[in-house]
């Protein structure tokens, strides 16, 4: 029982960062390598906030956003300019400074959360408190999981509303030809602000439910095969709709369990994973390159 | 002068890395990071011969072939076949992500995922000046010489160079004037393993590899080109140089594990100021793609 639970805690939270790429990718057409910077950010400082600081979960967690939503002008600012390879090459420079600063600042004996040893390097944090509601706390699977799909439901119905509105068309529109937008006297460059702030807030929520289920964050959260994962969830689900983020998640959550099935040496098991990421990669580009019920093919 | 010395010497095996990218970059505009791969493969399949007592020189050619295969076969079974049916840049980059992660995967469940060094002992040094050198990083300098000074030579005097150069100028019109585009793709992808494979080979013997290395490996090389200017066979190999000695002077001055966040602000900082590299023309970035 406490396994499916948490596949489906799992799951909620790779459906709120399948769908907070989901904006970005699919509705505005930029390829972004950097999102798991993101969701390492809001996890980092749900973490923070709560070890060091001691408060509860729901300031922790504003917190958490409005530093994602701050940092997120590190992706917005480029996209006013870039487009193409380069800006993927930016998304990287993003991705490569939240990692190097989460794994670098940090000197072992002093306390978590201080100047000289801010997020602990490499060793990650741990200890961080399950969450507690207006005095009912989450420590138990069957609370977290039923926590973590009220998040993700109301995370979803943000990104639906958002989408279907017609805001959510102004991004489609900036994403099949902006210089059209631009001639109808719309504020491109305020829209992309906007769509990558909302994506990073989400992202920075999945973040926190990451850190406070697992109780313990580091700096893989923050790796580039932390982002890849979350590109495999779109291109394989398909974009730049509502279903297709949803399906490749569950899918691509799915997997290693039916892998798991299947006797293996666990040494392998996480290689054999990857790998058949890969594969189911390279097959949906050719065989189905809009994903399993995607709407937009990635450009 | 030895921190500048060993600047160089890593700043060519960057150097090649880029070229090598940008031998298929340029002329085909596939971002091939399944390269990545490759890189990865090619030190363990070198180790692989001499561990049945293959003799070091073949094991390396074994690793080059291998290399150039396979470089050859993402070509052949992807990228021809996507470009048929006029897939996206973004569709070339995501199944080449794929085949990076199979064949990196792959190289880790058949070899270990720990880390391995090809020679074995203490090699000996030489010195140059008041440089201490080692003698791989000796061969490094001669062999990457050779590789660029070859390659060079290539593009610039032969008939077959000269293609490849219209071909990464306009496609398009190098099919109407009757060249085959496919044969062109074929070669450069096959020559940009093997070049790839040649700096992945010198990194294996100097500082040891892993399964996990060639990503790392091939982003500095892209970082290389960027900065160096796309559109030019020349820049990439400036800009290797150039980040190898800025990177061994951070971890002089400042320390080893910020080498990398320096390298990807230098990266943002031309993109900001220079978008065209060091070697590139000016132009619109909207124009170009």
């Amino acid at each position: 029982m406490n396994y499916v639970l948490h596949l489906l805690i799992f799951a909620s939270m790779y459906v709120i960062l399948a769908l907070s790429l989901d904006l970005v990718m699919g509705y505005m057409g930029r390829f972004n390598l950097g999102h798991a910077a993101f969701v390492a950010v809001g996890g980092y400082t749900y973490a923070l906030v709560t070890v060091a600081l001691g408060w509860g979960f729901i300031p922790a967690l504003v917190v958490a956003v409005g530093v994602a939503v701050m940092l997120s002008p590190l992706l917005s600012l480029p996209a006013w300019r870039f487009k193409g390879d380069l800006f993927i090459m930016l998304t990287l420079v993003v991705q490569t400074l939240v990692f190097g600063v989460i794994h670098n600042w940090g000197e072992p004996g002093q306390p978590v959360g201080s100047w000289r040893n801010f997020t602990n390097g490499p060793f990650g944090i741990a200890k961080i408190p399950k969450p507690d509601i207006l005095g009912i706390s989450l420590d138990t699977m069957g609370s977290m999981a039923v926590f973590s799909l009220i998040v993700a439901g109301v995370c979803a119905l943000i990104v639906f509303r958002l989408t279907h509105s017609p805001w959510g068309r102004l991004l489609k529109c900036a994403r099949d030809d902006e210089l059209a937008l631009r001639g109808l006297g719309k504020d491109v460059r305020r829209l992309k602000v906007q769509a990558f702030a909302f994506s990073c807030a989400l992202a920075a929520v999945g973040g926190v439910i990451y850190a406070s289920y697992v109780s313990y964050i580091d700096p893989k959260a923050a790796s580039l095969d932390a982002s890849i994962l979350l590109l495999c969830m779109l291109c394989v689900g398909g974009m730049g709709n509502f279903r297709g983020p949803v399906i490749g998640a569950l899918v691509l959550v799915l997997i290693p369990e039916v892998l798991r099935l299947t006797p293996m040496p666990s040494a392998i098991a996480a290689n054999v994973r990857l790998l058949a990421y890969g594969l189911l990669l390279v097959v949906v580009v050719h065989v189905r390159p809009q994903g399993i019920a995607g709407e937009y093919r990635i450009e | 002068m030895q921190i500048i010395i060993n600047g160089v010497i890593s700043g060519l095996l960057i150097a090649m890395v880029a070229m090598s990218f940008s031998l298929v970059y340029l002329p085909t505009r596939v971002f091939h990071i399944a390269l990545a791969g490759i890189l990865t493969a090619a030190p363990f399949v070198a180790m692989a011969a001499m561990g049945k007592s293959v003799p070091a020189w073949a094991a390396m050619l074994l690793a080059l072939l291998v290399a150039g295969t396979l470089s050859v076969l993402c070509e052949l079974l992807n990228h021809r076949r996507l470009e048929r049916r006029r897939a996206s840049a973004g569709a070339h980059m995501v199944s080449s992500i794929g085949i990076y992660l199979i064949l990196n995967q792959a190289v880790a469940i058949l070899w270990g995922n720990e880390s391995h060094v090809l020679r074995s002992g203490i090699e000996g040094t030489f010195h140059v000046g008041a440089a201490v050198v080692t003698q791989v990083q000796g061969w490094t300098v001669i062999v990457s010489l050779i590789v660029f000074a070859g390659l060079f030579a290539w593009l610039r005097f032969t008939n077959h160079g000269l293609r490849l150069r219209a071909l990464a100028d306009n496609p398009v019109e190098f099919a109407l004037l009757g060249y085959s585009v496919d044969r062109h793709r074929l070669f450069s992808f096959g020559l940009s393993g093997l070049v790839g494979a040649t700096a992945a080979l010198l990194m294996a013997y100097d500082v040891g590899f892993d399964p996990h290395g060639g990503l790392y490996l091939l982003l500095l090389g892209v970082v290389a080109v960027i900065i160096g200017g796309r559109g030019s066979f020349l820049g990439p190999v400036v800009a290797g140089l150039l980040l190898g000695v800025l990177r061994a002077q951070v971890v002089w001055h400042l320390s080893a594990r910020w080498q990398d966040v320096i390298t990807f602000l230098i990266l943002a900082g031309f993109l900001y100021v220079r978008p065209s590299g060091i070697c590139g023309h000016a132009s619109r970035l909207e124009a170009d793609q």
